[in-house]
């Protein structure tokens, strides 16, 4: 294993409910390496979007410690997070979440827009990101003209465009029928061979498959981990 | 610290979502664009009131002084300047004597309610008495013709020099100039016409003829009446300087005793300043009164839309900071957002008050003939508009930052998962 980007150790994070006390995650110890393809897998309410809340430094945990490329985020606070989110993760949602005002290349902008890059670079940057998931056509475009498939794609560049440590993938296919979604899966694939960190969340067998590492979770706790025997070779 | 990429897709962001909800942005400016058309029309009154003011009271003079048994501005006890003692010719005469430091020492005596005939025709007017001095101060300039001079004074000439007024109601279409007219049955030669002079309700000064002294005295006599004393200091550096020597002069010639208050007023145009301030101000504080009940309705319109519009882009926001967003960006985001909304309000507030102030302007001079509305400018000054835009922006800033504040603390994790 090469240097690990991610080391968790511990990670406690407690809800309150009104008077009841919810534990979604109880004592997580994981490790992540650069270059590596993590599927992070489990039902509802296994504690899998809490902890991909974790990784993607949206939250804090309760206890525990999170060192990312070995700087101590558990205890940052808000401003030193974004920044952090800014540079080195790199989100691609279930729903795209793309602004709806904006066009393709807007979008993928943005990141750089709150890293304070000048505009010319920013253009640059953007462009060469939209080229690279195939959309060099539809830079200008709005959400609402591109297909699922084609925002999903824009969603990947804008996550890209900053060169983060990971990529981090929520249900990434779970809006796009199963074509566009294999097509979203092997832009994945291109990702991690062009040497980027992923981590996709998900539910769906089918989708984690592509991973090289899976890593199950249940009662906010980790179920196994273990190398995938069906990943496709690299 | 703060970005400059950063601002500008905050800018970015703010004119597009107001282009969006354009009709709903455009209503609740309502409340703002009321308050800059007060704010504006406010400003343009007081300064088109000081415009008029100052023409008004310039017919005083600004280097001139009156020593009258009354004050002219109102001010005092009536009943205790009605029971003063008239001015007399011969006080002002050893006044005249006396005074070193002014130009021109003037008495005179006025009939309020004279009348001037023409042939058949005859005008109500006032009837002055006073010396060719009179000539010298700018109250007594003539359009045509002079002033009557210290000859025609001595040698008592039945001269007369006619008010504006009187002149355009005699003679619409020939020269005064020569021609004979009646005061209290006796013909006078009409040597001048005063310049117009008359301005608002200080109108009156245009129905007015002068004639010498001995002529009055022979019209109507002296006894029952009091001068009043014009004294011309010739500059206005020179007003505090003469009007203590005045004073003093005065005094003695009246035998006030030394502590005992005088009996008698100096009237200048500074007296009125007082009144005019105390105008301004009742104007101003009625409609910053009025305006800020506008503003804060129209802050609490802005408040309310921008809570909205924070609601409605939760998901947004949360992406924003999700991407790298920090609170303060959020922050300036809805901040510029909601300052940008109140300055739609001033723009569209502009016109409007362009044009309540221009027909009023026009109707007070073209339709109702008001002479005196013409110093009253039509159009809004510069500065007006700078305090407005400035006046709206910090209202929008104000405004908009409760709900800035909640957009820039939302958690991104439940910001996300909203719909």
């Amino acid at each position: 294993m090469s240097q690990p980007i991610i080391e968790i150790a511990n990670l406690v994070k407690r809800y309150e409910m009104g008077d009841e006390e919810v534990f979604a995650l109880q004592g997580v110890t994981l490790t992540i390496a650069r270059n590596e393809y993590v599927a992070l897998m489990g039902p509802s309410g296994s504690g899998k979007s809490t902890l991909m809340n974790m990784l993607g430094c949206l939250d804090t945990p309760t206890s525990g410690t999170y060192l990312f490329t070995g700087e101590n985020v558990s205890d940052m606070d808000d401003d030193d997070l974004a920044e952090i989110r800014n540079r080195e993760i790199g989100f691609v949602f279930q729903t795209f979440n793309l602004l709806p005002r904006a066009t393709a290349l807007q979008n993928v902008e943005l990141p750089l827009v709150y890293s304070g890059m000048p505009r010319a670079e920013r253009l640059q940057r953007a462009t060469q990101a939209l080229e690279r998931v195939g959309l060099s056509d539809r830079m200008d475009h709005k959400p609402n003209e591109l297909s699922g498939g084609q925002r999903q794609r824009v969603a990947i560049a804008r996550a890209l465009v900053t060169s983060p440590s990971i990529i981090l993938a929520d249900e990434p296919t779970g809006n796009l029928d199963s074509k566009t979604g294999q097509d979203i899966m092997r832009l994945f694939g291109e990702l991690w061979r062009g040497g980027n960190t992923v981590i996709l969340v998900t539910h769906e067998e089918d989708i984690a498959r592509h991973a090289r590492r899976i890593i199950r979770l249940r009662d906010g706790r980790i179920e196994s981990d273990e190398v995938n025997p069906h990943a496709p070779l690299a | 610290m703060l970005r400059w990429p950063e601002l500008q897709e905050s800018f970015r962001i703010a004119t597009s979502s107001l282009r969006v909800n354009l009709l709903r942005s455009i209503l609740t400016t309502a409340g703002v664009v009321v308050g800059v058309v007060l704010v504006v029309l406010m400003g343009w009154t007081i300064n088109g009131l000081d415009a008029v003011w100052e023409q008004t009271i310039s017919i005083i003079g600004k280097d001139m002084m009156y020593i009258d048994k009354w004050n002219w501005a109102g001010g005092g006890n009536w009943r205790k300047m009605e029971a003063r003692k008239d001015i007399s010719l011969d006080q002002a005469l050893v006044l005249q004597q006396r005074m070193e430091s002014a130009e021109e020492i003037i008495p005179l005596i006025r009939k309020w309610g004279g009348s001037v005939a023409l042939g058949n025709t005859s005008l109500r007017c006032s009837v002055t008495g006073t010396t060719a001095a009179y000539g010298n101060t700018s109250a007594g300039t003539t359009l045509a013709g002079r002033f009557f001079n210290d000859i025609e004074e001595r040698s008592a000439d039945n001269v007369v020099v006619i008010g504006y007024n009187i002149n355009k109601n005699l003679f619409p279409s020939q020269s005064a100039i020569g021609e004979s007219i009646k005061i209290a049955g006796i013909p006078y030669r009409i040597v001048g016409v005063i310049e117009k002079r008359g301005f608002l309700f200080m109108d009156f000064v245009d129905n007015e003829v002068f004639i010498p002294l001995h002529a009055f005295r022979g019209a109507y006599g002296f006894v029952g009446r009091s001068f009043s004393v014009g004294i011309k200091a010739g500059s206005e550096r020179l007003l505090d300087i003469v009007r203590d020597e005045a004073t003093g002069h005065m005094r003695s010639i009246r035998n006030t005793p030394p502590g005992d208050e005088s009996d008698f007023s100096i009237n200048e145009m500074k007296a009125f300043d007082q009144q005019a301030k105390n105008i301004r101000v009742g104007i101003w504080v009625v409609g910053m009164g009025l305006t800020l009940l506008a503003f804060i309705v129209g802050s609490i319109g802005i408040m309310n839309i921008m809570y909205v519009s924070v609601t409605e882009r939760t998901k947004e926001i949360g992406v924003r900071k999700a991407i790298g967003a920090r609170r303060s960006s959020i922050l300036l985001q809805f901040l510029i957002e909601s300052a940008l909304l109140c300055l739609t309000g001033a723009v569209i507030a502009f016109p409007i008050a362009q044009l309540l102030v221009g027909s009023a302007r026009f109707l007070a001079v073209s339709v109702f003939e008001m002479d005196w509305a013409s110093v009253v400018s039509p159009i809004i000054p510069l500065d007006l508009l700078g305090i407005a835009v400035g006046v709206s922006i910090v209202v929008g800033l104000l405004a908009g930052l409760l709900p800035a504040l909640k957009a820039s603390g939302l958690d991104p994790v439940e910001a996300l998962r909203s719909e």
